[in-house]
């Protein structure tokens, strides 16, 4: 394996509560750092790239530069857009940057709080065309949901699978926001009260409040660090417009991803098939369904009968969600997308609180907007 | 607070402009004979730097629809039937339709546009069924 081959060897997930009344969003940011970097055994002045968000005080909110005085060097590559700080598309940079060599060492996260005072999500700015109809994330996502459902005849109770399913994860992990709560059955999901059609409140995801991060660095950098290092095996991205401006359309994004996965796949040189584990984007029941068709494990139209089947549980042919996911685990924004890595590494290093049993092969989905974007990574045990 | 009201730009004006007279027109693009909805800078289908509006007979089918029972925020009667409507005549809008029953909206449904006043500046495309 190359040398400079990307690794994350560090992850760091603050406390995630519906609302956090005791932190600001830049004592959460820094925790995350520190705590990354800590878990790598790595010192801050050992981070020569940060694509981390900086909301202030202090420096200037927004640019991610400022973190090169509180790592206490100068920086080699750094972003100040807050979705290159998370996720899969943020490790995807930052792997490319180690790979290429501008940088060695790469702390990728920050935070957000959301709830406070904040309106529905959605696009953070005025959209002409859409905020005047009500459209907000939920129902973006439902009109793609609705066609799918129209076309292929997948049922709300198979969405409610879906949603019981990780939900039902989330209930036994005391990390999980809604932990202790449930378990539900797909009859609970059905007789909570309607959000927008097909959604009801349980197939929705929750909002909250945390922060996340993660350390990537060269196989090489990795070998005397004290976790077993995660190689970043494949990757891909694909962004069909930008988010809300325009409705989701099944027609156009019902199989967004597709490429990303493939080119993914193909760079890791594996198959959806070997994949022990998948840490996938839940803002609602249906968005799961799409992604199983997406990443190669049914065909179009075949995600509801192979949600519905067992598939996705602990112990089922691809589990999905193993932390709870968003559904139950935790939302905070952007940084729910490194949530997601973090729970890939920490299977992959036998360390998660459902661990899937032997994981060697982590799919990492993070999506947004009714399905405008897709980021997925591979990520693999390195033996 | 109230329903968020659309702040007319310099792509959007003869939009609004024409949906104060009661008129229903999209963007029009002659170089790849598209049109498209929502106005952008130039072209979506060729990037082609001139476009400009066309008027739409207001007729066209459900291509998605979700009944919104909780709004995004204060201004709205819920449950509404938030859809997707493809214009026979080219174009697709995200708009309410208002058939009464908002269940009544099921994909396919045939629908024409409907104008209605939201303030003096901002004239908005409903859809209704079309009989």
């Amino acid at each position: 394996m190359n040398d400079r081959q990307p690794v994350v060897v560090g992850v760091h997930a603050t406390e995630q509560a519906l609302t956090l009344p005791d932190r600001d969003a830049m004592d959460l940011a820094l925790e995350a750092v520190r705590g990354a970097i800590a878990d790598a055994g790595l010192t801050p002045a050992d981070v020569d790239g940060a694509q981390v968000d900086w909301p202030g005080p202090g420096g200037v909110p927004g640019e991610g530069s400022s973190w090169a005085r509180m790592l206490g060097r100068d920086l080699r590559w750094t972003s100040d857009s807050m979705l290159d700080n998370a996720g899969s598309r943020g490790l995807l940079k930052a792997a490319a940057a180690v790979r290429a060599g501008f940088a060695d060492t790469v702390v990728v996260g920050g935070c957000k709080l959301v709830s406070r005072g904040a309106g529905p999500v959605g696009a953070g700015v005025p959209l002409e065309f859409a905020d005047v109809w009500g459209s907000y994330v939920v129902a973006q996502f439902a009109l793609v949901a609705a066609r799918h459902m129209h076309e292929y005849g997948t049922t709300s109770r198979q969405l409610a699978e879906v949603a019981a399913t990780i939900r039902n994860n989330g209930t036994t992990n005391p990390e999980a926001m809604m932990y202790g709560r449930g378990p539900y059955t797909p009859d609970d999901v059905l007789a909570s009260r309607m959000v927008a059609t097909p959604f009801h409140l349980l197939d929705c995801c929750i909002v909250g409040e945390g922060g996340a991060a993660l350390v990537v660095t060269t196989a090489e950098r990795a070998r005397d660090l004290p976790h077993p290092p995660v190689a970043v095996l494949g990757g891909g991205m694909e962004y069909h417009q930008a988010a809300y401006a325009n409705p989701a359309l099944h027609r156009e994004v019902g199989g967004l991803g597709r490429d990303a996965a493939t080119r993914a796949y193909a760079m890791a040189g594996v198959s959806p098939h070997d994949v022990d584990v998948f840490s996938l984007y839940d803002p609602n029941s249906f968005e799961v369904i799409r992604q199983l068709e997406i990443l190669g494990l049914c065909g179009e139209g075949e995600g509801g009968p192979l949600a519905a089947s067992g598939a996705i549980a602990l112990g089922g042919k691809h589990p999905v969600n193993p932390d709870g996911g968003c559904l139950s685990y935790a939302w905070n924004g952007t940084q729910q997308m490194t949530l997601k890595v973090v729970e890939a590494v920490r299977q992959l290093r036998g360390t998660a609180v459902h661990q899937v049993e032997d994981a060697e092969l982590a799919v990492v989905g993070n999506a947004g907007s009714g399905a405008q974007h897709y980021e997925m990574s591979v990520l693999g045990r390195m033996r | 607070m109230n329903r968020p009201v659309p702040v007319p730009t310099e792509l959007s004006e003869p939009f609004w402009e024409a949906a104060r007279r009661g008129d229903l027109v999209v963007p029009y693009c002659p170089a790849c004979d598209l049109r498209f909805f929502v106005p952008e800078p130039a072209c979506p289908g060729c990037m082609g730097p001139e476009w400009w509006y066309v008027p739409s007979a207001g007729r066209g089918t459900v291509y998605s629809v979700t009944v919104v029972h909780r709004a995004p925020g204060p201004g709205f009667d819920t449950p509404f039937a938030l859809a997707v409507i493809d214009l026979d005549d080219g174009g697709t809008l995200l708009s309410h339709v208002d058939a009464g029953d908002p269940d009544a909206v099921v994909i396919g449904l045939r629908v024409r546009v409907d104008f209605r006043l939201l303030t003096d500046e901002i004239t908005l495309p409903y859809f209704v069924p079309e009989r």
